[in-house]
């Protein structure tokens, strides 16, 4: 809802207030870059991710020096979304360079070259073999980089890492929390090593983790048989762990109705309540009160997916779409688009790879649900004020009343979400490219994961105890 | 220290190898690191190879770590030589109130700590420490889990004892800080039955006052209407307790009877900006379970939110007009 501050300023409503008089749209009237015209420009894109890759990053990304496979999953994932793949030259460099991070007396993976093993690194390494490792069976004498994943090491540092709670340690010695169990579950699934000795009491504790308001914490403790308490507030980046990690086992091991839930009802209702209102451009917040942030494009606004995997087990039926995706676009779009390249938080601040990755993946998953909102035929719709959204969206999709737009936005799926009224609407620009899909349970294209899991089951089923 | 000497240059360091990160390949992606940040690192692999821990490690470590905090096996490292060596733990503490300062968003300056504290057991003091964090960010995540990992774990009446209070000021200072609210929470009713608490009928009393009265400053402040619902849950009393408190606020201002003070409801203060959602969603709430009848209230209150008071999440609400009308269909 607009943020509104009764009159009663504290510093809460006082950055709120100079964080809107950030996110502005354009005058529609002045002569506009794509970016001011809500399109995703893809090549700006293309330039800023390909910039990084082969020349490389400032000495100001030295903070990400233990993040080494972040930096390649971040920009590889980016390029999947935008349809874009590397050559075999550099597919190789990269496979080389990740292997290169394989930690061999631990298993698993670091933030670099000889550093310790950890579950995060392992994630992003893993998943970025994914992307640029798979078999390729044209070219018989190539020798696919996951036959390199050291398994049975992987599987005895994770059992290292376990707790008697059923969390995990991220590292040896290292913090417990949701992020981990999430990258160690997704790992799991995708190198086909989810069994029930691995991940015995790790539902209880992740449920441990859901809030009063209905996100999820970054860990819980044990306060007693069958009490949790969790650590910290609910937020937008552990509750995408969490759900996801959830949903994970769940569809592994599932639970009976009258067993372990989460709630669900809790959840719903913190989700769409961390999306913002007009003034913020629909943009996802992480946390109750907080600012907006690109980010949470992903984090919160993934989410919506996940809920669909664990309600709709039946892929044939249309999901409800309750967020307001046609929002969530403005904010990527305007705000989060730099003018120089890659995506960010919010105006001003620069790009950065980890906020581009989140951007555009929340763009793609606002994409994919206005897909199902249009798909879906049973669907109760208010009755439309004079100047209500869905008036304006529906208007938007239908040509006649969009005067001077190319007959290509017909189909748009860049309708506006704002209360414009219908006198004063202004031309719709083209559509933006449409993003490849993205798996919630990886952030990975549903090609690139199922692959992998495809070929670990086949070829390598058990042999990693 | 004016400079500081690369590694490579010291004497000292002479018996150890430095290790490159990268020998022979071109990487993609890669850091233009600082030759500081490269000789460091090079001789922390170094080290790593042999395996020492010694007072010398701790030197290397501290100094990769103020280069890049972020570098946990630095940390890790750091840890196993510090018990290897048995070195003073509670001068290492000293040195992270320092750098938990400097790099307050870091995850490894707070587990460092937890790991120290683990072992040093003094619970006291850090709650002080972490007060005089919270001047410089009142709603750093890692600090609050912090706070709270050591009040449950450490679980001492006399550290919980004056948990509420230091609560009340951040809430004063701001009332929407819903890291705030979220401990208030934990301390009150996730962590057990601390001391003076027993009372819970008491309690929850108190509880529903204080959060009815900051709802009365400011009702459009979404972290006070959680708390209502989380103790409402938790305590399972039903929302439509509520109802007397609740309708004024989704009412205009002009709509507001002036009536005579009740210390049970207080009323929307003057500079509200009403009618709240917030308030229109807990009483449609309040309809959706008494069902029948009240289903149509509810969903007359969410058409009003769709479509007037919180057009932005329109697709929400007609998702629950859609639930409510299925649950009385059933």
């Amino acid at each position: 809802m607009a943020q509104i501050d009764d009159n009663y300023p504290t510093p809460t409503s006082t950055s709120q207030k100079s964080t809107i008089a950030l996110l502005v749209k354009p005058d529609p009237s002045t002569k506009p870059t794509p970016i001011q015209s809500g399109i995703l420009d893809v090549n700006l894109h293309l330039g800023y991710l390909g910039r990084h890759l082969l020349q490389g990053l400032p000495a100001r990304y030295t903070s990400q020096d233990a993040s080494q496979p972040w930096l390649l999953f971040w920009s590889f994932q980016s390029l999947s979304l935008l349809k874009v793949e590397l050559d075999q030259g550099n597919k190789h460099k990269a496979a080389e360079g990740i292997l290169a991070m394989q930690n061999t007396t631990e298993g698993g993976f670091g933030g670099g070259p000889g550093q310790a093993a950890h579950l995060l690194p392992t994630y992003a390494a893993v998943c970025s073999l994914a992307i640029v490792g798979a078999p390729d069976p044209s070219i018989p004498e190539f020798v696919s980089p996951w036959t390199r994943i050291d398994r049975r090491a992987l599987y005895r540092l994770f059992l290292s890492l376990k707790q008697p709670d059923g969390s995990f340690r991220v590292s040896s010695n290292g913090e417990v929390d949701v992020r981990g169990v999430y990258c160690l579950l997704a790992v799991a699934k995708l190198l086909n090593m989810m069994t029930e000795e691995l991940v015995r009491g790790t539902k209880e504790w992740v449920k441990g983790c859901q809030t009063y308001e209905g996100g999820f914490a970054s860990a819980a403790i044990s306060i007693g048989e069958n009490r949790w308490a969790p650590l910290g507030e609910a937020h937008g980046g552990y509750t995408f762990c969490a759900l996801a990690a959830w949903v994970l086992l769940d569809l592994e091991f599932p639970s009976s109705p009258s067993g372990l839930q989460l709630n669900l009802r809790n959840l719903r209702r913190w989700l769409v309540q961390m999306q913002g209102g007009k003034d913020e451009l629909y943009g996802f917040r992480g946390r109750t009160n907080k600012l907006v942030d690109g980010c949470y494009s992903w984090w919160v606004g993934g989410c919506f997916q996940l809920l669909d995997k664990l309600e709709l087990r039946d892929d044939a039926q249309t999901p409800d779409v309750i967020w307001n995706p046609e929002g969530l676009k403005e904010y990527i779009l305007y705000a989060a688009q730099h003018p120089a390249g890659g995506l960010r938080d919010k105006p001003p601040k620069s790009a950065d790879m980890y906020h581009t990755l989140y951007n555009l993946a929340g763009l793609s998953a606002a994409q994919y649900a206005c897909q199902s909102a249009k798909a879906s035929t049973s669907t109760t719709t208010l009755p439309n004020s004079s100047d209500s959204p869905s008036q304006s969206r529906s208007s938007s999709e239908t040509p006649s009343l969009t005067s001077s737009v190319s007959s290509a936005s017909a189909s748009s799926t860049q309708a506006q979400a704002s209360s414009t009224p219908r006198t004063t609407l202004t031309p719709q620009p083209p559509p933006s490219p449409s993003l490849n899909a993205t798996d919630p349970l990886f952030n990975l294209t549903k090609t690139h994961a199922e692959a992998m899991m495809n070929w670990f089951r086949e070829e390598h089923g058990e042999d990693f105890r | 220290m004016t400079e500081p000497t690369r590694y490579a240059d010291r004497p000292e360091w002479s018996d150890v190898a430095p290790i490159e990160q990268y020998e022979n390949t071109n990487p993609l992606a890669p850091i233009f690191y600082t030759n500081e940040y490269k000789d460091a690192t090079n001789y922390f692999r170094g080290i790593v190879k042999i395996g020492e821990k010694s007072e010398r490690v701790l030197e290397l470590t501290e100094h990769i770590i103020r280069l890049n905090p972020a570098h946990y096996t630095a940390w890790q490292y750091r840890y196993e030589t510090l018990i290897a060596i048995d070195s003073d733990l509670g001068k290492e503490l000293k040195l992270m109130d320092e750098l938990a300062i400097t790099h307050l968003k870091t995850y490894q300056v707070w587990h460092h700590r937890r790991l120290l504290m683990l072992k040093i057991r003094k619970p006291f003091p850090e709650l002080e420490f972490i007060a005089r964090t919270f001047k410089v960010d009142a709603k750093n995540y890692h600090t609050w889990s912090y706070r709270q990992w050591l009040l449950a774990y450490f679980n001492d009446d006399e550290l919980w004892g004056a948990e509420l209070d230091f609560v009340e000021d951040l809430l004063y200072a701001d009332i929407r800080n819903n890291s705030a609210w979220h401990h208030r929470f934990f301390t009150v009713f996730q962590s057990g039955v601390h001391e003076g608490e027993e009372d819970r009928e008491r309690v929850l009393k108190r509880e529903m006052i204080y959060v009815k009265q900051s709802i009365s400053l400011v009702p459009n402040n979404a972290s006070a209407w959680n708390y209502l619902r989380g103790i409402l849950e938790q305590s399972s009393t039903p929302y439509s307790k509520m109802i007397t408190f609740v309708e004024p606020y989704t009412l205009s201002m002009d709509e507001q009877t002036a009536d005579l003070v009740d210390l049970d409801n207080p009323p929307p203060s003057k500079g509200a900006h009403l009618p709240c959602a917030l308030a229109i969603e807990f009483l449609a709430d309040i309809y959706e379970v008494q069902g029948g009848e009240s289903m149509l209230k509810a969903t007359e209150l969410w058409k009003s939110l769709g479509n007037e008071h919180d057009v932005a999440r329109k697709k929400y609400w007609e998702y629950r007009i859609r639930e409510g009308l299925r649950a009385l269909q059933a």
